[in-house]
């Protein structure tokens, strides 16, 4: 057949295809009126707006056709990732027609709660579910009791965030949870430790030249991806000089298998080799002495330890690196400037992680790639427009006075900002005191903190759970209520990037379609709930607009024109500076700091003291592993592979159809174990097999594989769900079923690798 | 009008591919191609135009993985194309191979011929609503029409070279290889995929392929293939 008859059978089919939509058409016309615009016209349309499939946020942009979304590229003009997204951003329309989702309230009819046990739902309305929910609310602020009230935040949009943030403040809880101890926030407090910026860093990847990551998955999960991903295509090949790239990690990753060089190490070894990494520097003087001399304290201190305590020969037997390799890296990376040492969990969630952090960060210092192109960057945040202050009452006053649930910046948590998996223990033990209401907002908890059965027991005892999001996830299944909320292609709102890009944007979420179902957004379901409080909580939120489009209004008005910002859908601000020295050393010293005053100062505040010459430096202690090694000899190592979507459910067939890359497969996760290991243990490629712990045992597949330190086997994360979902439920295990319970106590990080496992056939 | 017909190829970097898959969703989401299930992926009766590979070598501590993504290959000699009993699997002028499923009779000849893999059978029934997405305007003002707004069971199916954003760029005047491109070029965060004329010197994949070594896949086999690969 030609071309041509091709082509004349196409037309003929369009043609039939045409006549069948004017007869339908004709047929309709009556009852229908005529839009103006004429009978051809179909609404064809492309809608600015930005993704939450993860918290980098992506600007993107919706071709919606005939109002139904189709498809979802990147928003040019956003700076972050240079216009271009992930495929996170993409597996937005299965988020969007997500057949799973709720469409109305839904209440619980079955009083009994448990993993296995049917809540009987019935659909209720509006509002008969708000009014139930306020009557409990209510209740607790009578009662002078609002500390009682938990709030629990998943991913959320920022303006959700800040919504939810306020309505505590108003309401009177000091109890406002977000799920960032169970990401990385050992690698903010080692930050934070130096540079007193209790932040995630950024980089300037587009300019650097070296990029030594430890534990980063830098093209699988480090935020913000799009943005990394777009970077390794520069910094590899569109530039004269080709970007090195050493990677250290017990795992061949998938940014270990596009670096230059693997180096697997001995797992939670990594602040042991920055260590030795810096011994090296300073015994051979690589390090950039005039950055040092002007924007350091502490350097002595830090000289002697490093000398004294971590020659290459003596960490080589730590790591399990050879002392050369170890002079070779330390060489090349203090040599080949701009250079970046980049912590990620790999490193970092261990007991003492934000030592680890710490010591790798100092790397950065030491060569002087702070605040210069190419090195450490200082992300600039939006100046979104402020809110007056929340108009308090005494009970508010006293409730936020309490003490917090998760105890974080007390003896136990000096440092941290939030200790999300203390939580499910103090409620168990209903310390500091019993909660009596909670409300999820996209939260997860029982899937995605390590002893996943303490939150299962804590949502158990809490007496009321509400729940809000738009799917039914594993906590929603303990609710008694779930509001069910819009996605983000369905909502107004305002987000801004995880640090990464430097300069400030803001990106809009606005609906690209009409809301599936009776649901609403975030916003919407708090100011209502504050308008049904009454009293202060309601006049706190009075100012901010009557709805969720006003309040993204409200607060971007200063930086935008509304319709500009709809149309274009990012904000930028103004480009990065560098060498900001006199302003970005948040320390005593106003600067960069290798003994943490920082630290010293907020050990003494919990009580805690400073006992240890150690405490407040950069140094390397031998991991503490939760199960004896005699009867548990390996590790077990969780990961998050690039299409684990972090909004709680993993419901979507494009991501699970290719979920593990590197395996070639979907659908599942695996027990990866080495080739040697696996032989020993007569464990072949495939079969079932046991990953026990002491706390539990999970049944998987293992995947022989070359790519794993011989002492550890590790697993991806995402996987197990047991809520409904065709597309998740029964799909893989849950690894966090069997990880013990354990913290980096200064930053209240909870440690996903330090629990040991034993494999066995199953 | 052009005054000469283009021959469409396309270059991947793989030093540049990280295997994130956003080109094997963005066909899915562009072609309206039906996703998979745990079992169709058992049985391997899912349906990908465009899949990224994973090759192992080596061992422990000495391992590589390569990502290779492999869409069709459009062959200047498509063994696929010669098999094909019913002329369903042909060559337009630029080169693309197409499948025209009306002539299509799924006896499966050219998925053995391919030496590649490129070619899928649709086992799914129509009526299956799961991957059906109502039918996208006819007149699209960027993008091009939409060719698959119902699929066929029964058939083989393959990438297209997303020739439906090729056909309406050259019917407005717009940049082939610049301003259009495949949705898996547009959707790649790596920029580690191109797309333009092989024959114009000036494009940027023939500007590529002079500036570096490339291979092509099994080149012993004759086929030629327009997928060109730029090695890490």
């Amino acid at each position: 057949m030609t071309r041509r008859t091709f082509l004349k059978l196409s037309a003929l089919a369009g043609a039939a295809f045409a006549a069948a939509r004017i007869i339908k058409h004709l047929a309709i016309r009556s009852t229908i009126p005529v839009q103006a615009s004429g009978e051809n016209t179909i609404n064809d349309k492309w809608v600015a707006t930005s993704c939450l499939n993860c918290p980098t946020r992506c600007a993107t942009r919706v071709r919606v056709a005939d109002g139904k979304a189709v498809k979802i590229t990147g928003n040019p003009l956003s700076q972050v990732s240079e216009g271009e997204n992930c495929p996170r951003a993409h597996i937005g329309l299965q988020v969007l027609y997500d057949p799973e989702r709720i469409n109305s309230p839904l209440k619980r009819t079955n009083p009994a709660k448990g993993r296995t046990i049917d809540p009987k739902w019935v659909p209720v309305s509006w509002e008969q579910a708000l009014s139930e929910v306020c009557d409990r609310l209510k209740l607790l602020r009578e009662r002078h009791q609002p500390q009682k009230l938990l709030l629990l935040r998943g991913l959320n949009t920022i303006s959700d965030e800040d919504m939810i943030c306020r309505f505590a403040d108003a309401y009177g809880t000091p109890n406002v949870i977000s799920a960032d101890a169970l990401e990385n926030e050992a690698e903010k407090s080692g930050g934070w430790m130096a540079d007193g910026n209790y932040i995630h860093s950024a980089y300037d990847l587009a300019r650097t030249n070296y990029i030594l990551a430890f534990g980063a998955s830098i093209l699988e999960s480090d935020t913000p991806l799009a943005r990394n991903l777009r970077m390794w295509g520069k910094i590899r090949r569109e530039r004269p000089n080709r970007a090195r790239v050493v990677v250290i990690d017990p795992r061949y990753s998938v940014t270990a298998a596009k670096a230059d060089r693997w180096i697997p190490i001995n797992p939670g070894t990594d602040g042991a080799l920055a260590m030795a990494i810096a011994n090296v520097i300073i015994s051979e003087r690589l390090y950039d002495a005039k950055f040092i001399r002007n924007w350091t304290s502490g350097f002595d201190k830090y000289k002697e330890l490093t000398l004294n305590y971590y020659s290459p020969e003596r960490v080589g037997v730590i790591t399990g690196i050879h002392a050369n390799t170890i002079r070779e890296i330390a060489r090349e990376f203090a040599v080949t400037r701009p250079a970046i040492a980049w912590r990620g969990r790999g490193a970092t969630s261990w007991p003492k992680g934000s030592y680890n952090s710490y010591a790798i960060f100092c790397l950065n210092a030491l060569v002087g790639s702070i605040d210069v192109p190419g090195g450490v960057i200082y992300q600039e945040k939006p100046e979104y427009r402020s809110m007056p202050k929340p108009v308090e009452d005494s009970i508010a006053r006293e409730g936020k006075a309490k003490p917090r649930l998760d105890l974080r910046k007390t003896s136990r948590f000096p440092a941290a900002e939030v200790v999300t998996n203390q939580v499910a223990d103090s409620i168990l033990n209903d310390s500091p005191y019993p909660v009596e209401v909670a409300i999820g907002f996209n939260s997860n908890f029982n899937m995605s903190a390590p002893g996943t059965w303490r939150w299962d027991g804590a949502l158990e005892k809490v007496p009321y759970y509400v729940h809000i999001a738009p799917f039914v996830s594993e906590m929603a299944e303990y609710a008694d209520i779930i509001l069910p909320a819009c996605t983000f292609l369905e909502e107004w709102s305002y987000d801004h990037t995880l640090p990464g890009s430097g300069c400030a944007e803001v990106r809009i979420k606005q609906p690209v379609v009409e809301p599936l179902g009776d649901v609403k957004c975030i916003t919407d379901i708090v100011f209502e709930i504050t308008r049904r409080l009454g009293g202060t909580v309601a006049q706190s939120f009075t100012p901010l607009g009557k709805d969720t489009e006003g309040f993204v209004r409200y607060r971007t008005k200063t930086l935008i024109p509304w319709e500009e910002f709809r149309e274009k859908g990012v904000w930028v601000g103004a480009a990065y500076q560098y060498y900001k020295y006199d302003r970005i050393f948040n320390t005593p010293s106003k600067k960069f700091e290798f003994y943490s005053s920082n630290l010293e100062t907020r050990l003494k505040e919990t009580g805690n003291g400073v006992h240890d010459r150690l405490a407040c430096l950069p140094h390397h202690e031998d991991v503490e592993f939760q199960g004896e090694r005699d009867e548990y000899p390996l590790v077990l190592l969780t990961y998050q592979p690039l299409l684990n979507v972090n909004n709680g459910s993993q419901n979507y067939p494009w991501a699970q159809e290719i979920f593990l890359v590197m395996h070639g497969v979907g659908w599942t996760n695996f027990a990866e174990i080495n080739s040697r290991t696996a032989e020993a243990l007569g464990i072949r490629d495939g079969n079932m097999v046991w990953l026990e712990s002491p706390f539990g045992r999970i049944k998987v597949r293992a995947r022989v594989f070359h790519g794993i330190h011989p002492q550890a086997v590790s697993i991806a994360s995402g996987q197990g769900h047991y809520a409904d979902g065709r597309w998740q439920k029964g799909v893989g295990v849950n690894p966090n079923q069997i990880i013990g319970v354990d913290y980096d106590h200064i930053s209240g990080q909870a440690v996903f690798l330090n629990t040991r496992v034993k494999v066995y056939k199953a | 009008m052009r005054q000469e017909m283009a021959r469409w190829g396309m270059v991947i970097d793989l030093d540049k591919c990280v295997g994130c898959q956003a080109c094997t969703i963005a066909c899915k989401e562009e072609n309206n191609i039906p996703h998979g299930s745990p079992q169709e992926q058992k049985r391997r009766t899912e349906i990908y135009w465009n899949k990224v590979i994973a090759v192992s070598n080596g061992k422990y501590p000495t391992v590589s993985i390569d990502f290779i993504p492999m869409p069709c290959m459009h062959c200047n000699n498509a063994p696929c194309v010669t098999v094909c009993p019913a002329k369903a699997t042909y060559r337009r002028e630029d080169g693309i191979i197409m499948q025209d499923f009306r002539r299509c009779i799924g006896c499966k000849y050219c998925i053995v011929a391919c030496p590649y893999g490129a070619r899928n059978f649709n086992y799914k029934e129509p009526e299956e609503e799961e991957y059906h997405r109502p039918d996208p305007p006819p007149s699209r003002s960027q993008r091009g029409s939409w060719p698959f707004p119902h699929r066929v069971h029964g058939v083989v199916e393959k990438c297209t070279f997303c020739f439906h954003r090729i056909d309406q760029a050259i019917k407005e005047g717009r940049k082939v290889g610049d301003e259009v491109v495949p949705a898996c070029v547009e959707a790649c965060p790596t920029k580690a995929r191109t797309f333009g004329d092989l024959d114009d010197p000036n494009s940027q994949v023939s500007q590529l392929l002079a500036s570096r070594g490339w291979t092509r896949l099994r080149e012993g086999m004759g086929t030629e293939p327009k997928v060109f690969y730029l090695p890490k």
